[in-house]
């Protein structure tokens, strides 16, 4: 009891519960839920936020992305809308889900551990691999937005240029045609 | 068992609604509420206004406490805030700032 938290049914949380140990929920939380232990939602719970933890075993309802680092389980009764991150992902039959579902360790965790390598695996530019990276990028970046930010002034200056020579040369004819 | 335990090293910040007894042992900022019980736990830490059926604080509480029935300090409890309950007890070797409404 002294190590694990519970919210109860009759309980609910507006706003984000986040800290050390398990946490089992069987009423609502309207908020993040991100623990270092287990969560473990009962069947008539619902979240709506996103479920970080080790293992995350889903009974109830969650409208967020469930991101474990151990292993994500769905048991017959849940629903989850949002995306599934985790080495591990269990989805028992009657289970309801939407969203894209990953196999692998969540960005941040797999961050921690070995940025080589997320680099590598995942496609998408996540925060963490921008980082590691930052070097090469910050290289590649720079010349393009300094093209665009000096593309502007020519086009500015541009359109006067050929007016005044074409307007000078204007008067220098009709100063030619008025001197004949 | 008792309804929702917020653990040591569990922090929750916003509103807390129960129908059930609360057990903090972590910490709660925002409001809490409960038609129930609640109890501070020795290592427990509250920074919110209290509103239950009956309080009982052995760590630290910061906000104003409404309780229809009681309120009990307990030895090593720490409250600062206004109580406003029918009864209220203060041990030995608790700390209390605040005033009271007893409802007189």
């Amino acid at each position: 009891m002294a190590e694990g938290s519970v919210i109860g049914q009759g309980t609910v949380v507006r706003g984000n519960v986040r800290g050390d140990g398990s946490l089992e929920i069987y009423g609502r939380v309207d908020g993040d839920v991100l623990v270092t232990g287990d969560v473990t939602l009962g069947d008539q719970a619902s979240v709506r936020g996103d479920v970080t933890g080790a293992r995350i075993t889903i009974g109830g309802t969650v409208v967020g992305e469930l991101r474990g680092s151990e292993a994500v389980i769905l048991e017959r009764t849940a629903q989850v809308t949002g995306d599934i991150t985790a080495p591990r992902v269990g989805i028992e039959e009657g289970a309801r889900a939407r969203g894209a579902l990953r196999t692998e360790e969540p960005a941040a965790q797999a961050a921690e551990r070995g940025r080589a390598e997320q680099r590598r695996t995942v496609p998408r530019p996540l925060e963490m691999p921008r980082r590691a990276e930052a070097p090469a990028p910050r290289a590649v970046e720079p010349p393009p937005q300094r093209a665009v930010a000096s593309a502007p002034p020519p086009q500015k200056r541009q359109p006067p240029a050929p007016v005044v020579p074409a307007f000078r040369g204007l008067q220098a004819r009709k100063k030619k045609v008025r001197g004949r | 068992m008792a309804g929702t335990v917020i653990g040591p090293g569990l922090s929750i910040d916003g509103e807390l609604t129960s129908e059930d007894e609360v057990v903090v042992q972590g910490t709660v900022r925002g409001t809490l509420t409960s038609s129930d019980a609640v109890s501070v736990g020795a290592g427990g830490v509250v920074e919110a206004d209290i509103r239950a059926a009956a309080l009982s604080v052995a760590g630290n509480v910061t906000g104003n406490v409404t309780a229809n029935e009681r309120v009990d300090i307990q030895a090593g409890g720490r409250l600062i805030g206004d109580v406003k309950a029918a009864r209220l007890t203060i041990a030995d070797g608790a700390s209390f700032k605040g005033n009271v409404d007893m409802e007189v």
